[in-house]
């Protein structure tokens, strides 16, 4: 290396220091700390991080069967609006590939939802499906369908969480795939067509195989977002009726913000993210085998 | 330059000096916060003093609290405390004790009725609070239709008893019955119920409990006592009122849910927090006026209070005191009261002024001091999360009334032996 070139790079790693040091405090710290937390024992009405318990509260963790309840009912969740968002989402942006004209209206009014906070989201959809007072059942019955009980059995709140969410998020993976499709290349189209294919198979031969790294991010994304949803669960449901809906994220608030238990709550956040990382992770790979 | 900048810092300095005391309080946006905000410019008329507050929802009043009661000095100077909150934050050693106080300035806190006192007042022989207001549960009613000769008559030929304002448990369940079946009026139930998990449940469950004889514990040993046949039976009477007499999806309701039901003149009756019992009377919010009354819920309801309290962390506790004994003194009290102020001293409730203007004051009375406290321990708000659970289960048929209960009573078990009450 010539004495310029390390001039240079002592410079360029003088310069990063600062954004490197800055991103170690507010990234690092914070999950190293959560780490230190969750092995010793850190209870709001003792806050002190003196006492180190070992693995103890990750053996608690995996003991809770309400814990392990929540994962599941988590893990249907994801599933169901990542699944379901993504073909809607997919579909929408589709069709709005093709459309010439006022394409600003309909992105303003896909935003729309996206836009809005999630709290807001819940709390106008809680008064829309009231079961007695809402406007949903009311226009129900003036085309002579009987009152719907959305929120208040276990099978039916479950669904209409996730119809809620899909309401708010669909908006999310339109964008993101709008923005791929659009920034597709002509020139395969072109070549196809002049082959003779049709509108099917292009999808299929093109545009999914041209899409994929945009889908995988998208799917990642969205994936990540939904194992955090809260608000939603605490403004609609608070978990019930029974567990229906009881969420891992909010279970974790309860156990910090009611339970008073930091350190318990940290474990239970630490499985979360490993186990999230683990999904990640092995959808990356799966995505990037089918591209091979 | 360096003069001038010298000069304005002084000045800005010398203005923040010369600034009145202020002291700051954390609130839930209730209409009781809204009365205590009217005595404001009358405190500082008074004292000089300012007061700022700082008004929350109820979700996040804890969270906004803890951070500060941990610290050793922080930002409010009084607070409002929950009869929930109570174990835990006097477990934790955050409040300072009121005795030298009020022994000082001569306060007899006899003033409060007894079962208020001793919810959001007195915690193991030491004055930690003052009671603020209450918000009992009462039974909410429809006078109009409890008065109709139509309905006393099928009533009464159909359950071989009067319709009148119900004094027994089992009167009541027959009202609801009645006009959940019988009452041929459509789209219409005898009962609207909170059933959302975790407080809204577990408070409203409480007045079953308590109507049907069943105890959260047994007095002298803090031993769990829900899995009882008058716990069972108790909710086996929810679940029958969710389920087969009340408006479908009460099993997610909270209470603005159902008290909008029962202010739009769809139900009968609602077991809910007495502060309520104006509101029927505002048009803006209820198809109602004139028609609802409130009752002490038979077998007697539960209780309910907040606090004023003086942290360990305040800032100003002079200040603080200050504050509390004004706005506690029986003629603030009486004041708030006027305004519609859920009272908690015995004189408000005599008060001939007051009776006048809030004709149910002596139901409202007899319904404070015949009302049962909620178990008050370190881990209260953990225990509500485990009933609200499962009683939540049991109303959506997830679980077996028994066996829920029976779950109930050992997880109880297990927080009250972490706090030490059970051995």
């Amino acid at each position: 290396m010539t004495a310029i070139a390390r001039r240079d790079r002592r410079f360029g790693l003088v310069m990063s220091a600062p954004g490197l040091l800055a991103l170690m405090l507010v990234v690092l710290f914070p999950v190293f700390f959560t780490l230190w937390t969750s092995v010793s024992d850190f209870t709001l009405l003792k806050p002190s991080n003196d006492a180190f318990v070992g693995l103890a509260h990750y053996a608690n963790a995996f003991d809770s069967a309400e814990f392990l309840h929540t994962l599941t009912v988590t893990l249907s969740f994801v599933l169901a609006v990542v699944a379901l968002e993504f073909l809607i989402g997919f579909a929408a942006a589709l069709a709005l590939d093709k459309v010439e004209h006022g394409k600003t209206f309909y992105y303003v009014v896909l935003l729309f939802p996206l836009l809005m906070n999630p709290v807001v989201v819940g709390l106008i959809w809680k008064m829309f499906l009231h079961p007695t007072l809402g406007i949903v059942n009311y226009v129900l019955s003036l085309v002579g369908l009987g009152p719907v009980d959305w929120l208040g059995t276990p099978d039916n709140a479950f669904m209409t969480v996730v119809l809620v969410d899909i309401w708010h998020q669909v908006s999310f993976m339109v964008v993101l795939l709008l923005a791929g499709l659009a920034a597709l290349p002509k020139e395969p189209y072109e070549a196809a067509r002049l082959e003779g294919a049709g509108t099917i198979r292009c999808f299929f031969w093109l545009t999914l195989p041209l899409m994929r790294p945009v889908i995988v991010v998208t799917l990642l994304i969205r994936l990540i977002f939904a194992v955090k949803t809260y608000d939603l669960i605490y403004i609609m449901t608070r978990g019930g009726p029974g567990q229906a809906t009881d969420l891992v994220s909010y279970f974790i608030y309860r156990q910090a913000f009611v339970g008073l238990d930091i350190s318990q709550a940290s474990a239970m956040a630490v499985i979360l993210l490993l186990a999230v990382l683990f999904l990640t992770a092995w959808l990356h790979r799966y995505m990037r085998s089918l591209a091979q | 330059m360096k003069k001038l900048l010298l000069a304005t810092s002084m000045l800005i300095a010398s203005s923040f000096a010369a600034d009145a005391q202020t002291i700051n309080i954390l609130m839930e946006g209730v209409p009781d916060t809204n009365y205590v905000q009217q005595m404001l410019p009358e405190f500082k008329e008074k004292t000089g003093i300012d007061v700022q507050l700082e008004v929350v929802n109820y979700a996040e009043m804890h969270t906004k609290l803890v951070p500060q009661l941990v610290a050793p000095e922080g930002s409010y100077d009084v607070i409002i405390v929950d009869f929930y909150w109570v174990g835990e934050f006097a477990k934790a050693g955050w409040l300072q004790p009121l005795d030298e106080r009020l022994a000082a300035d001569g306060i007899d806190t006899s003033r409060y009725i007894p079962s208020i006192m001793n919810l959001t007042g007195t915690v193991d022989g030491q004055t930690l609070m003052l009671p603020f207001y209450n918000y009992a549960m009462g039974l909410t009613y429809r006078t109009d239709l409890l008065e109709d000769p139509k309905h006393q008559e099928a009533f009464k030929a159909k359950y071989g008893r009067d319709l009148k304002v119900p004094t027994e448990w089992q009167e009541y369940l027959d009202q609801v019955k009645y006009f959940s079946e019988d009452a041929g009026i459509e789209g219409f139930t005898g009962v609207v119920n909170q059933g959302q998990r975790p407080d809204p449940i577990a408070m409203e469950w409480s007045n079953y409990l308590f109507a049907r004889g069943g105890r959260y514990y047994d007095e002298a040993t803090w031993q769990p006592t829900l899995a009882t046949p008058e716990g069972i039976q108790a909710l086996e009477d929810y679940r029958d009122n969710i389920q087969k007499y009340g408006p479908i999806g009460a099993a997610n309701f909270s209470f603005d849910d159902a008290f909008n039901v029962a202010a739009q003149g769809k139900a009968y009756s609602y077991l809910t927090f007495n502060m309520f019992r104006p509101v029927y009377d505002d048009p803006a919010s209820s198809q109602v006026v004139g028609k609802m009354e409130i009752a002490p819920v038979p077998g007697g309801g539960l209780n309910g209070s907040w606090g004023w309290a003086i942290p360990n962390s305040s800032p100003d506790p002079e200040a603080a005191w200050e504050f509390i004994k004004f706005i506690e003194s029986p003629e603030i009290a009486k004041k708030r009261a006027a305004l519609g102020g859920a009272a908690t001293q015995a004189a408000v409730f005599e008060d001939q002024e007051l009776i006048d203007k809030y004709t149910y004051y002596p139901q409202l009375k007899e319904l404070l001091e015949s009302s049962h406290n909620f178990p008050v321990f370190t881990y209260t708000p953990q225990f509500v999360e485990v009933l609200g659970r499962e009683l939540s289960l049991a109303v959506t048929d997830g679980k077996d009334p028994k066996e829920a209960l029976e779950t109930v009573d050992r997880e109880f078990a297990e927080l009250l032996k972490k706090d030490g009450k059970l051995q």
